[in-house]
């Protein structure tokens, strides 16, 4: 394996501390200065930060004076607060429409993007990622008349085909439809970005020997090309994942605040109430408990893409 | 020091007070409130323990120096602003001003909380007053003149602890507005409007007459501009979502009162369910299908501004009262101006709003006709008596030449001081919002509304705080 | 030697991928991506024509195009009251320190994790997903107190510093390095590179795509980017271009006086037109050097 020590072996009595400290620490000290200027980074902006917001947790604060100690309190308040679990549940509704989807439609069209003889695939691909380039806040607007239940597009569309018109942005349902469409949209280039990247990494070989058994094309996709594009798939499950857990600009703008019924309340957008009401203690307690929740999920994901692992 | 409670009552009609009916002249007003133990303490100052302020100098301006930052919400209202400070600066030559649009909303508390570059002035919403309120500063020495000629309930909002911690600035009374041609075809005479029940009847009328596609009374969709909207209501019955200590009072009957109207509305078919100003909202309120909006008076933005077809044909009256000869006055929203205690320069933050709110230069430019409205601001009034005296803005067009001005100042007397902007304000719309709208869903009954926010809303927002 | 035998491969598979697909699932192929193109185009189609469109005419009737009624007044308006330029040069500040700086060590960390074997490996590797997991909006207050305390508010540094721990490019690129074949390595260690110059040499060169890709990943995130943005800045001088638009859109919800209605929605649109094309444009320049960029390391065809 690389990783062994890049030079002929000393005896060991003679080896000198910075030898043996290397020796110890695996063979070499450059992942460590590889990765050094991010610890810095991270222990500057990241790590104090986050004790900072630790302690504020424990606390009540407002703001000014000085925060009070008040121990699990917050933490108690949110875990027995039904607003707190609809806003994980909507996150979570919101996550199935979402991460699903989103993998499968860019694995599809990254391996559409992929073929051979596909023409015009530069065309196709900056097309596919131009929504990405969009402000959220010019396609909300878009949004918001398009499915307007009265008088948008959608509707009328739909009224032709004789369908009663839907309360895309009215009922709690669809309100969350409406969301997640909203964000497919916009990071579904992203998405295809990644996959397509995933895939140029497929040797064609294996797609030769499949052929030579005789796999048609789609039995192709299903058998092969995604258990080999399990780790990207996991990596991209992780991604998203955090975005659906701390979105909160899509709520705010399209649904304003918390959607119909609170339907579109999402975890980010709850934890975005406490902090621009200067509750700064409960929302340092809600933090922690999505941090929790995301590691736990990350955790289960990544088990995901390590069974994958072949290389 | 003389209180203003000795000062004579002006004359002129807009800021009459006292009311045949209402029990809510100024002095008695004042006599009930907060105010007047403020205004009773007299010149001694209380101020040690709050952060200090300085007496009001009636210094040469031309000695008062140095620089300001001001923030205001971007918009046009920014822009109208901005063309003041030339006025301002005629006074003040020597005060320079950095002037910037930023989201108020969502960069004060950090802000505020952080100390790291305040502010030394900027414009609030009163809703959200109460949040930081702690964190204001205490002019109250500085705007004693001027406390006599403020409508009471703004200087009640911008009181904290007895002490005045914000430049009330405009008033935002609520009015009905309505379709007159529509009325008029319906053979409905508005002056006959003078309950909710006769508005449903009345409603029912032009259903009659004018065909089942018609839902004539707006409902609101949004969960915070609805629960502000039944706080209008909640206003007119002298009552308000929470008390002076902060309590949450909604399970009586006023609140009752107004569940039960939104529910016949919406279950008798009456209403059209919109979010303010949404491009559904105006389609509908285009094509003929309201003809009734129980709103503040910045709806007229609508007709002034938004619409094309319905232009000059909509109308502004008073609202109908909950009991026949009630009050039909009311409030719905509002700003104000507050100055942080870490500002670096609170004292020309003040000189800054004292010409924008207290003199004619000021509110005149700010409300009369500028480069940006030639017609002038009608979305709002000013809470400055003095100002409210000549309409500053031109006659509306979208409301076909009404002299909104006058109209809304009339009501403004009528205006039932009690009204209070508890510190949970905010978060109770995610609650009560939420069930109103269930309400207009079908989904909860009236009482159940009530009862379930005033629970949620003591628990989740009261308890924990 | 790697580069022969893939173009080899690539030739032969050129021959014999013409069996593995039919005509029909071409033509098949061809209608979903068209779909695909125009569910992305249609909306940002309908924002530029609407950009064009007085204000009123956006919501009065918001599908109808009126050629007699299309003006470049959004656009003036909004640029004498919008500095706008100064949106695009402070968002073109942070993207190349950020980009730079991601660009310059992210890659180097991730070939750090993936092919080193070293003490606290996995914990360090532990911590670099675990910042992924703080919600940027959660972070704000501590965050700001930081700045406050170094005086950092409202300036670039502070505007850049955060940003600048990017754990999503660490993770991505320790993936993609990973699969590179460890005897490549092996073979330049026993001739001698230090763990330097195999990055320089053949790291690198074999993940260029993977570069390019993460350019442009990084890229759009620092151009969406804008919670910590609008926090930080207050100043005209300091905004990005979201934060600009954000303060634009504002007005749109905003229905209490000062709200301007639907001009400013001409206004918004116009600035995310603004926003939005020369991106494009740049997208549609490079993408060429994009294709050539993956075709020289890819295996598959």
């Amino acid at each position: 394996m690389y990783s062994a020590t890049s030079h002929p072996r000393r005896p060991a009595l003679t080896r000198s501390p910075i030898q043996r400290l290397r020796r110890w620490l695996g063979g070499s000290f450059s992942p460590y200065f590889f990765i050094a200027p991010f610890l810095l980074l991270f222990g500057a902006f990241g790590a104090y930060p986050l004790f900072y917001a630790l302690y504020l947790s424990f606390t009540s604060w407002h703001g000014y004076d000085s925060p009070r100690p008040i121990g699990l309190s917050n933490y108690l308040f949110l875990l027995t607060d039904s607003t707190f679990w609809q806003s994980i549940l909507n996150t979570a509704v919101l996550w199935l429409l979402i991460v699903p989807v989103q993998i499968f439609i860019a694995t599809v069209l990254a391996v559409l993007l992929s073929l051979p003889q596909l023409r015009l695939r530069g065309f196709f691909r900056t097309a596919l990622l131009s929504s990405y380039v969009v402000p959220a806040v010019a396609i909300i607007q878009v949004w918001l008349i398009f499915f307007d239940k009265d008088f948008g597009t959608i509707n009328a569309f739909l009224s032709l085909l004789h369908i009663p018109a839907v309360g895309w942005l009215t009922t709690g349902v669809w309100a969350k439809v409406t969301t997640a469409l909203l964000v497919l949209w916009r990071n579904g280039g992203f998405a295809v970005l990644v996959m397509l990247a995933a895939l140029q990494d497929i040797p064609v070989e294996y797609y030769e020997a499949a052929a030579i058994d005789g796999a048609g094309a789609v039995k192709q996709f299903f058998s092969l090309t995604l258990p080999l594009l399990r780790r990207t798939i996991g990596f991209l499950m992780i991604i998203s994942t955090l975005y659906v857990v701390q979105m909160f600009v899509e709520p705010k703008l399209l649904t304003g605040g918390g959607g119909p019924f609170n339907s579109t309340m999402t975890a980010g957008y709850f934890l975005y109430g406490y902090i621009t009401n200067a509750d700064f203690g409960t929302g340092a307690a809600n933090t922690f408990l999505l941090i929790i929740l995301l590691v736990t999920l990350s955790l289960l994901m990544l088990r995901f893409m390590r069974a994958g692992d072949e290389v | 020091m003389s209180t203003p409670a000795n000062q004579p009552i002006t004359t002129a009609p807009s800021s009459e007070l006292s009311t045949g009916r209402s029990t809510l002249s100024r002095r008695s007003f004042l006599k009930s409130t907060a105010a007047s133990t403020l205004l009773a303490a007299g010149g001694t100052s209380l101020l040690a323990a709050c952060g200090g302020s300085a007496p009001a100098t009636i210094s040469n301006s031309t000695t008062q120096a140095g620089e300001i930052t001001i923030w205001d919400r971007s918009g046009d209202l920014f822009n109208v602003f901005d063309a003041t400070i030339a006025s301002f600066n005629k006074k003040y030559p020597n005060i320079k001003v950095h002037h910037l649009a930023v989201d108020v909303d969502a960069k004060l508390p950090s802000t505020l909380s952080t100390g790291a570059n305040v502010p030394d002035g900027t414009f609030y919403e009163d809703s959200n007053l109460p949040l930081l309120a702690e964190q204001y500063y205490d002019i109250t020495d500085w705007i004693r003149p001027y406390t006599g000629d403020i409508v009471p309930f703004k200087l009640r909002v911008n009181t904290h602890n007895g002490r005045i911690v914000g430049i009330p600035w405009d008033l935002d009374p609520g009015l009905l507005f309505y379709r007159e041609d529509m009325l008029q075809s319906a053979g409905i005479d508005p002056a006959s409007i003078e309950t909710y029940d006769d508005l449903i009847a009345a409603a029912h009328t032009l259903q009659a007459k004018l065909g089942p596609n018609v839902k004539p009374i707006h409902l609101e969709q949004s969960p915070f501009l609805s629960m502000m909207q039944v706080e209008m209501f909640a206003n007119q019955q002298g009552t308000s979502m929470s008390d002076a200590q902060g309590n949450v009072q909604i399970t009586s009957q006023p609140y009752m009162n107004i569940m039960n109207f939104l529910d016949r509305v919406n279950k008798e078919g009456l209403g059209s369910l919109q979010t303010y100003e949404s491009p559904g909202d105006i389609a509908a309120d285009e094509s003929g299908q309201v003809a009734f909006l129980p709103w503040a008076i910045w709806a007229v933005y609508g007709p002034d501004l938004l619409f094309k077809k319905s232009k000059g044909k909509w109308r502004a009256m008073p609202l109908p009262a909950w009991q026949k000869g009630g009050t039909r006055a009311a409030v719905m929203g509002g700003s104000s101006f507050i100055i942080p205690k870490k500002a670096k320069n609170p004292h020309l933050a003040w000189l800054y709003y004292e010409h924008l709110v207290f003199s004619p230069e000021g509110y005149r430019a700010v409300y009369g006709p500028n480069k940006i409205y030639p017609g002038g601001i009608n979305t709002s009034i000013p809470s400055y008596l003095p100002a409210l005296q000549q309409p500053l803005s031109q006659p509306s067009a979208g409301l076909g030449g009404q002299d909104l001005w006058t109209l809304a100042a009339n009501t403004a007397k009528d205006i039932p001081g009690n009204y209070i902007y508890p510190t949970w304000y905010n978060q109770a719309a995610t609650y009560f919002g939420a069930n109103i709208q269930k309400l207009l869903a079908g989904q909860m009954t009236p009482a159940q509304v009530l009862q379930q926010s005033s629970q949620d809303i003591q628990s989740k927002l009261i308890n924990h705080a | 030697m790697a580069l022969t035998s893939q173009a080899s491969v690539h030739a032969a598979a050129h021959t014999t991928t013409r069996r593995l697909f039919v005509r029909p699932g071409m033509l098949f192929s061809y209608l979903l991506l068209a779909l695909a193109v125009i569910v992305t185009f249609y909306p940002i189609f309908w924002m530029v024509m609407s950009s064009l469109k007085p204000g009123d005419e956006i919501a009065t009737a918001p599908l109808g195009v009126d050629f007699h009624t299309l003006t470049l007044a959004n656009y003036s308006s909004l640029l004498a009251a919008v500095p706008m330029w100064v949106g695009f040069q402070n968002t073109g500040i942070v993207l190349l320190v950020q980009g730079s700086f991601t660009l310059l060590f992210c890659p180097l960390a991730g070939f750090a994790f993936a092919k080193f074997r070293f003490r606290g490996r996995q914990g360090l590797f532990v911590l670099v997903l675990a910042t992924l997991m703080l919600p940027p909006i959660a972070m704000i207050i501590p965050l700001l107190f930081e700045m406050a305390a170094l005086n950092w508010v409202d300036t670039y540094q502070g505007l850049i510093a955060p940003g600048l721990i990017n754990a999503f490019a660490i993770f991505w690129m320790r993936q993609q390095i990973a699969a590179v074949p460890d005897e490549l390595l092996e073979a330049a260690r026993i001739d001698g590179c230090t763990p330097l110059g195999i990055y320089w040499r053949i790291i690198l060169p074999v993940i260029r795509p993977a570069l390019a890709a993460l350019a442009i990943f990084t890229f759009l995130g620092v151009y969406n980017d804008f919670v910590w943005p609008v926090i930080i800045t207050s100043s005209d001088q300091m905004q990005t271009l979201q934060v600009m638009l954000s303060n634009l859109a504002l007005q749109i919800n905003n229905a209490q006086p000062g709200a301007t209605g639907h001009d400013i929605w001409g206004e918004v649109l116009a600035a995310s037109t603004i926003a939005t094309l020369p991106i494009l444009l740049l997208f549609i320049v490079l993408q060429r050097q994009f294709i050539r960029g993956i075709l020289a390391g890819s295996v598959k065809g």
